[in-house]
């Protein structure tokens, strides 16, 4: 073939990485590509960052540890915020988003967000921060944000690997799991030996309740229906088989065993500590990119 | 106030994609941007399968996803029916996108629209005064509107649309077999009304609950 037949082909069948022709367009299952491909990408680290941050925010208010606030409130917002804003479209009319709370998630989103920024603000600068009515509002406000990517994308009731049960549960254990860790490693390089090791026993727990939830998460999809097995088909075949066994299988489960193994009985050590964050941090993210990237709609066509 | 829809006859269909070209030469579509498409399929298996041959397009449903996904009201259904975009409103969030479970919908980034359909030669002289004539704007989404110029401007020279061919979406006047009817569905004398009544008109996968203006018979 010719290059310039070639060139001729990739356009007629469009050049965006899907291999579909126009006319075998939604046969079959069909991934979605828009969240995840492309520009897609920053969202998939926009919801990372935002919700570690929250999540970081959420334990530090536990040990009232304003270092740990201040971090979480910074990678929550900047981070994760100007993320969000790096993918969007028109990024100069983002003000627009808080205009549909009532229907739609994202801006629901955008809302729980500026009250996350003006509040923990305000826990951040004044002496009496830490009061319970103050806590109680910004832990709302942090498990919203922590679960808000995922809650945005569990509605959408046309991807069913998304709109599995254990979506939220997940992102929660997630976002707090992650949070946890960064705040350990803050604890151990100040030299906070007792809360390292105080904070151990819910690193295990944290563990393996994020453990559960991805088993559950996999084994509700898988029996939901054959648009789930799909996806879960994609996750262990194909492109996405490296992914799941170095990312999923190795960093976000294996590896934070042996490292929680090893401190088993809080016998904690920085390094390790610092090891366990590294790992779970790529590992969650190798996580979340899987369940974006295999998510496939229904077919349009009834085969049988 | 009419509410538009539309009835495919699949049985009549040939799958020719004249409604395609046609659809793409009235808005001028980029390579690889379609706003109909003929997917052509199969069902059952050898030696009891049949051929399927189902046109699509956006369905125009009156509880759409995309609608309730929009964080900025810039997809929104108008008092005729049509899920119109506002692109002055819209941010590029592609929560839309995202959430049609038909698909019917496309992000129109850099990338898209630097395609040429002769590539490495430059646009045509047709590809550039489509720029002009129906301009679609950076980083938004677009999708088939079915042909709401169209209707406007027949109706306001007192044509009605599905009988007019001005005032007809030029997928429905390309038709050559007549496959694609055009009308008034809370009209229960018009012609759509009549035969899906007839005929059994059905949506297509009405499971995703999005209760589309578009149906087929088959």
């Amino acid at each position: 073939m010719s290059k310039d037949n070639h060139e001729l082909i990739q356009t007629m069948f469009p050049p965006d990485g899907s291999g579909v022709k126009p006319y075998e367009w939604m046969i079959n299952p069909t991934r979605q590509r828009q969240w995840i491909d492309k520009q897609g990408i920053f969202l998939w680290l926009a919801f990372f960052f935002t919700e570690i941050g929250a999540g970081l925010y959420f334990v530090s208010m536990f040990y009232e540890y304003k270092a740990g606030l201040v971090l979480g409130w910074l990678i929550a917002l900047f981070l994760g915020g100007l993320i969000h804003v790096a993918y969007l479209g028109n990024p100069l009319r983002a003000w627009r988003m808080i205009m549909r709370p009532n229907t739609s998630e994202l801006s629901r989103g955008i809302w729980v967000i500026g009250a996350f920024a003006a509040l923990g603000f305000l826990q951040m600068v004044t002496s009496g921060g830490f009061n319970i009515v103050f806590n109680v509002i910004m832990a709302i406000l942090c498990l919203i944000i922590i679960s808000h990517g995922f809650t945005t994308m569990n509605v959408i009731r046309a991807l069913p690997a998304w709109s599995s049960n254990m979506v939220l549960p997940f992102s929660i254990v997630s976002g707090v799991w992650v949070g946890q860790q960064i705040l350990q490693l803050m604890f151990a390089i100040t030299g906070s030996a007792d809360l390292v090791s105080g904070m151990e026993v819910w690193a295990e727990i944290f563990f393996f309740a994020y453990f559960l939830c991805l088993v559950l998460y996999g084994w509700g999809t898988w029996h939901a229906n054959e648009i789930g097995q799909a996806s879960i088909k994609m996750m262990v075949n194909d492109e996405l088989k490296i992914i799941t066994l170095i990312g999923v299988l190795g960093l976000a489960i294996v590896l934070p065993l042996i490292f929680t193994l090893i401190m088993w009985g809080g016998q904690t050590n920085g390094f390790v500590i610092f090891l366990r964050l590294a790992s779970i941090f790529a590992g969650d993210l190798a996580v979340r990119y899987i369940i974006m990237k295999s998510a496939v709609y229904k077919p349009l066509l009834e085969r049988n | 106030m009419p509410r538009w829809g539309m009835v495919i006859d699949v049985k009549r269909c040939i799958a020719c994609w004249g409604c395609t070209i046609a659809c793409k030469e009235e808005h001028f579509l980029p390579p690889g941007v379609f706003w109909n498409r003929v997917l052509i399929g199969e069902r059952g298996k050898y030696p009891s399968s049949s051929k399927l041959i189902y046109p699509i397009l956006c369905n125009h449903c009156s509880d759409a996803a995309c609608v309730e996904a929009c964080p900025t009201g810039a997809t929104y259904v108008r008092e005729d029916g049509i899920v119109a975009i506002d692109d002055e409103k819209c941010v590029g969030c592609r929560a839309c996108l995202v959430s049609c479970p038909y698909q019917q919908r496309t992000y129109y980034d850099k990338e898209v629209k630097d395609r040429e359909y002769f590539p490495g030669q430059g646009k045509t002289e047709m590809e550039l005064i489509g720029e002009k004539l129906y301009p679609f704007t950076l980083g938004t989404v677009i999708k088939c509107n079915f042909c709401t110029e169209r209707l406007e401007d027949g109706m306001k020279k007192g044509q009605t649309p599905g009988v007019d061919e001005d005032a007809t979406p030029a997928c429905v006047n390309m038709c050559p077999v007549d496959a694609r009817v055009f009308g008034d569905l809370d009209d229960p004398n018009s012609k759509i009304n009549r035969m899906i009544m007839e005929h059994k008109g059905k949506q297509l996968r009405p499971e995703f609950g999005t209760e589309p203006a578009v149906y087929y018979i088959d």
